[in-house]
């Protein structure tokens, strides 16, 4: 049966009719903070006090709680020693592989599969990512999420992108993996490939953050300032020269509700398994392929060959080609590798914000190839661009403050 | 009564959370820790200078929540302050929890019940003088809601 259009719109009248309920709006105490939060003015302190929560919680659950607490304990302390002395042919290559230096003392600088391997992947990653999708969990859930994009829509569209940009934004400092995947909710073409490029360069993932915490947490905030000016300049830029449209949105905002527990913890389980079964893998895969490039002599040859680029243009020490090797396989593995290269503070500083916005690891790569090689190709050469520019001006702008 | 109440109370609250962020943010700009009897403000960038903005934010809501304090947009302000007072003091709370548990690097797995009660001891940031203070709101809004 065909209905004509006057036939539909008399049928729809009777059903509302029927199923709503007319009356007046009264405003609910739920409202009125719902709208505190998206207003600029009292919506930015809000804001900022919600990520000041989240930043705390995320570093005294992870770094205090459970690596410092126990983890550094348990695999430094007891795990290390025994598989150093258990593990057969200490001196041999597969020995190198698997446990790393004999001499180490602790996992972070052992490198070996089976001891920074498995200590970064379990002792330091695991809780972050698990702290961190808890918390981004029940954010979603209470319905503060999307109050959240409607505040910053003003800002991501300069950028070319709009309020719900935030989103794979905020997952891709868990991890790029499902972030490359949620910028499917942006409509066009020219908003996702500028949202896949910036989060591929600029956006630590939850396991990077654990580590620069861990090693470097005097830095972390000067890094991630870097990190948040290079992902609006460079934003600002790809919007003014790629083509394309970048439409408003109309935004359905829930009310303020009570997290149901059920919701979230299936979200946990699903993004946390999603985690062990791509990116666990990755990070032992990681260490050996690094180990053999070391074995092979590979690394030293590279060193000896761009260390004029490094230590010219980017003002790092030549060694730090190792980890930005082994940052395309895994970025926390690569920031693990840099606390064992004696230099500055400042030198550090530039080697972590080059490890963050060098090529994405093999996973995001693997991610942003299913969304098309065309999209991956310019996601590369904006790369590549960004990394001596901004690389280069970090550089300068230490040189130019006298403290390089 | 409880309008006039409720305006001389956060009145008062308001100005003491401004007068401690305030404090929290010079503490911060001095970059030397500040103590006195068993308050401590930290210089730290994170706690004293985001903090502090955060305290300064939670009091000025406070004070604008004060006229018609008793109108449910009014009353929101004055729970959004509320709300930003238990953000810090409960991660505050929760930072000394998750220190209390582990028996530090050199020590046993657990911490001695001594050293877990220790970690809960004097001094404390300004937010956690503020927290019993700013709990005060859900009687107001209890009220609202029996209305």
């Amino acid at each position: 049966m065909t209905l004509t259009a006057d036939e539909r719109w008399d049928l729809i009248e009777k059903i509302s009719n029927k199923v709503v309920t007319f009356g007046k709006f009264k405003h609910t105490l739920k409202d009125a903070l719902g709208e505190l939060t998206v207003k600029p003015l009292s919506g930015i302190p809000i804001a900022i006090a919600v990520l000041y929560g989240f930043w705390s919680v995320f570093c005294s659950f992870a770094g205090t709680l459970f690596t410092d607490g126990f983890f550094v304990k348990l695999f430094d302390g007891h795990f290390l020693p025994w598989i150093q002395s258990v593990f057969p042919g200490e001196g041999g290559w597969f020995y190198y592989i698997f446990v790393g230096d004999p001499a180490a003392d602790n996992c972070f600088e052992a490198f070996g599969v089976l001891t920074s391997g498995f200590f970064v992947a379990i002792g330091v990653v695991l809780p972050a990512i698990f702290i961190f999708y808890l918390m981004m969990a029940l954010l979603e859930d209470v319905g503060y999420m999307p109050r959240l994009a409607v505040l910053i829509d003003t800002i991501f569209h300069k950028i070319g992108l709009h309020g719900y940009a935030i989103v794979p934004s905020i997952l891709a400092l868990g991890c790029n993996v499902p972030a490359v995947t949620a910028t499917r909710i942006l409509e066009t073409k020219k908003q996702r490939f500028i949202m896949m490029t910036l989060l591929a360069i600029f956006i630590p993932c939850g396991a990077q953050l654990g580590i620069m915490q861990e090693v470097i947490p005097e830095s972390v905030g000067i890094v991630l300032l870097y990190l948040i000016f290079g992902y609006f300049l460079f934003g600002f830029i790809l919007n003014k020269i790629t083509p394309g449209k970048s439409p408003e949105i109309l935004i359905d905002v829930p009310p303020y509700q009570k997290p149901l527990w059920n919701n979230i913890a299936r979200k946990l389980r699903m993004r946390l398994e999603g985690f062990l079964k791509v990116a666990v893998p990755f990070v032992l895969f990681g260490c050996a392929i690094v180990n053999i490039l070391y074995l092979t002599g590979t690394i030293d040859w590279l060193a000896k060959t761009v260390a004029p680029l490094l230590t010219g243009w980017f003002g790092v020490p030549g060694e730090t080609v190792g980890p930005l090797i082994a940052a395309f396989l895994r970025k926390d593995l690569a920031v693990a590798q840099l606390s064992a290269i004696e230099m500055s503070k400042y030198q550090m500083i530039t080697s972590v914000v080059l490890v963050s916005i060098y090529f994405p690891c093999v996973a995001t790569f693997v991610m942003l190839l299913k969304e098309g090689w065309k999209n991956l190709l310019g996601s590369l050469a904006v790369l590549v661009a960004v990394i001596f520019l901004y690389g280069g001006l970090i550089n300068l702008i230490w040189t130019l403050l006298g403290v390089q | 009564m409880n309008d006039r109440i409720g305006r001389i109370y956060f009145g008062v609250l308001g100005i003491i959370t401004l007068i401690f962020g305030i404090t929290n943010l010079i503490v911060t700009l001095g970059g030397n820790d500040f103590s006195w009897g068993i308050l401590e403000i930290s210089s730290d960038m994170f706690r004293g200078g985001w903090g502090g903005l955060i305290v300064i934010s939670a009091g000025l809501f406070y004070l604008s929540s004060l006229k018609n304090f008793l109108e449910i947009h009014q009353l929101s302000r004055a729970l959004m302050g509320s709300i930003l007072v238990w953000i810090l003091a409960g991660t505050d709370i929760f930072v000394r929890i998750t220190e209390s548990i582990p028996g530090g690097e050199e020590g046993p797995w657990f911490n001695s019940l001594k050293g877990f009660l220790e970690t809960y001891s004097p001094p404390y940031p300004p937010v956690i003088f503020l927290l019993p203070f700013s709990l005060i709101i859900l009687f107001f809004v209890n009220k609202m809601k029996k209305a």
